[in-house]
């Protein structure tokens, strides 16, 4: 019984960390995007609130804040913008595949953070917890899994928007991320052979370790190819710029969702900031030893060193997700020979040699 | 756990059924997808987690994907073809039956290897785990794991014979799909 409830509180927690992520990595695209671009931003829904209850006094500055940062206009003003919107279906093609897409692509996502730690294990009242949902044998196979079947949510969108530009978009998508699930998959096969291990939560502890002594023994150190390589693919994989050639604006209108408005419009982006934290997380996992802070060790399965641990890892992945944002709005578009180019003819021999290298390396040791 | 599988394996056989039934071949490819995900969830629940992931990563993610991919590609319309057809009704019940007589010896043979003192919590494969699979992979099934990556390769090798540019082309096609770049 107790089982049961600490599984759903985990389930619970991991959710929200996901869709909380995914809400903070919109406010950062927002204002990094403004940023970069030499303007300002969103700051002005719930900046200059004013109300003479004497109960929303103490709470005033704080919202004022907020609105003045952009968060209540990104989050709060534009998802009930959202839920007003016209729900538009276009004619001919079938109403329950058009509702189902951003279902499909979303749910995949979410599913994928099953497999992720969030921290080290910790005793509380006696009961030993492993902060992570589904310890499996398949372990970092599953996250792949979810990412291959994500495909579907983008192909159906781009079916059901029964024009030219969406099924153009939902081609291009489909075909971006199966070629760039092999280097991503290459890349995870040259981890499994540096840890031994296929477990997230164990590949972490591989990285507690020293090397030489001195030098954390990071997956950056230990893969710093393998980093490139899944940097460049995990990018494509969520299908952001350079590489968001699905929904070139300037060629397909808005790619596979052109036909998606309110709610449903609403819920894609969702998945893909949602897949930006997911993706940031693994880069914090699995290469920059989740939430191991070099030369310090924390004392095992206390709370507080949980907790701590836990923000170690939340810093790290927001890192991660700012640095997505930033290369999004930095470097221009690719042309889709060169993104086809670049998978096939660089990423895919450079993470073979990686892990004939890896593998080579581990077996002379 | 074997509620659950019970579960799936019903709503394997719902979609299979549906990939046949269905007029538009484009449900016909969706149902079989949810049929090869309901077969993933057997196995793992039965504990089976690669074989259930290698499952979803080869066909549900990479085979279906392509299929899928042509359909949309040839945009196919629903089915047309009258079923009074006699001639293929005829060939493709011939088919069914010699199928469905090759399966079932299959099916009561592995029926006899079932336990009959199975306890609901011992319901599990024998061993599903990588490291187990891939002990057998690489020691008992070599030949054969061996021979499946030569069958891969005549693959590879007639797909680049199909598509290799005949050499009096004079316009040199770049890309696939760059909806004019």
């Amino acid at each position: 019984m107790i089982d049961l409830l600490i599984l759903f509180i985990k389930v619970g927690f991991v959710l929200n960390l996901a869709l909380t992520l995914g809400s903070v990595c919109i406010w950062i695209e927002r204002k990094a995007s403004a940023l970069i671009q030499d303007r300002v931003g969103a700051n002005r829904a719930g900046a200059f609130v004013v109300s003479d209850r004497w109960y929303l006094q103490p709470i005033l500055p704080i919202v004022r804040l907020f609105g003045w940062l952009g968060v209540i206009n990104t989050l709060v003003c534009d998802s009930l913008k959202g839920l007003m919107k016209e729900d538009f279906v276009p004619e001919g093609t079938s109403r329950f595949l058009h509702a189902a897409a951003p279902v499909i692509a979303v749910l995949p996502v979410l599913l994928a953070f099953a497999v992720l730690p969030l921290a080290p294990d910790f005793t509380v009242w006696g009961v030993q917890v492993r902060p992570q949902v589904a310890s499996i044998d398949a372990g970092i196979l599953f996250v792949l899994a979810m990412g291959s079947v994500a495909v579907y949510g983008v192909a159906i969108a781009g079916w059901t928007g029964n024009n030219k530009f969406s099924l153009l978009g939902a081609l291009r998508a489909a075909a971006q991320m199966i070629s760039y699930e092999l280097p991503m998959g290459l890349v995870f096969v040259a981890l499994i052979v540096v840890y031994g291990t296929l477990d997230v939560y164990a590949m972490v502890e591989r990285q507690e370790e020293l090397l030489w002594g001195f030098l954390p023994a990071w997956g950056i150190v230990t893969q710093p190819v393998g980093f490139v390589v899944l940097l460049l693919a995990g990018m494509a994989e969520t299908k952001r710029g350079p590489f968001d050639l699905p929904e070139a604006e300037s060629e397909l209108a808005a790619g596979y969702f052109t036909e998606y408005s309110g709610m449903k419009f609403l819920l894609f982006w969702m998945g893909e900031f949602c897949e930006i934290a997911l993706f940031a997380m693994l880069l914090a996992l699995l290469f920059f030893g989740g939430w191991d802070i070099p030369w310090i060790t924390l004392p095992e399965g206390a709370w507080w060193a949980a907790l701590l641990g836990h923000a170690v890892l939340v810093v790290k992945i927001l890192f991660f997700c700012l640095l997505q944002v930033v290369i999004r709005w930095t470097l221009p578009r690719f042309r889709y020979d060169q993104l086809m180019n670049l998978g096939w003819k660089l990423l895919l021999p450079v993470a073979l040699l990686n892990l004939v290298i890896t593998a080579v390396v581990k077996v002379l040791l | 756990m074997i509620f659950a599988a019970i579960f799936f394996g019903a709503v394997a056989i719902v979609s299979a059924l549906g990939v046949v039934l269905f007029r538009n071949p484009l449900f016909s490819a969706f149902a079989l997808v949810s049929n090869l995900l309901s077969v993933a969830a057997v196995y793992a629940t039965m504990k089976a987690h690669f074989l259930a992931v290698s499952q979803v990563v080869v066909y549900a993610g990479a085979i279906m994907v392509l299929v899928l991919f042509v359909l949309m590609l040839l945009n196919l319309k629903s089915e047309t073809v009258r079923r009074s057809d006699w001639t293929k009704l005829i060939v493709a019940g011939f088919g069914g039956v010699i199928i469905f007589c090759s399966v079932v010896p299959v099916v009561l043979s592995s029926l006899e290897m079932v336990d009959a003192n199975l306890v609901a919590s011992d319901f599990q494969a024998a061993d599903g785990t990588v490291a187990a699979v891939g002990r057998l992979l690489y020691s008992e099934y070599v030949p054969q794991f061996e021979l499946s990556s030569l069958v891969l390769l005549v693959g590879v090798v007639g797909a680049v014979m199909l598509t290799r540019k005949k050499s009096t082309d004079p316009s040199p096609r770049e890309g696939g799909l760059t909806g004019g770049k």
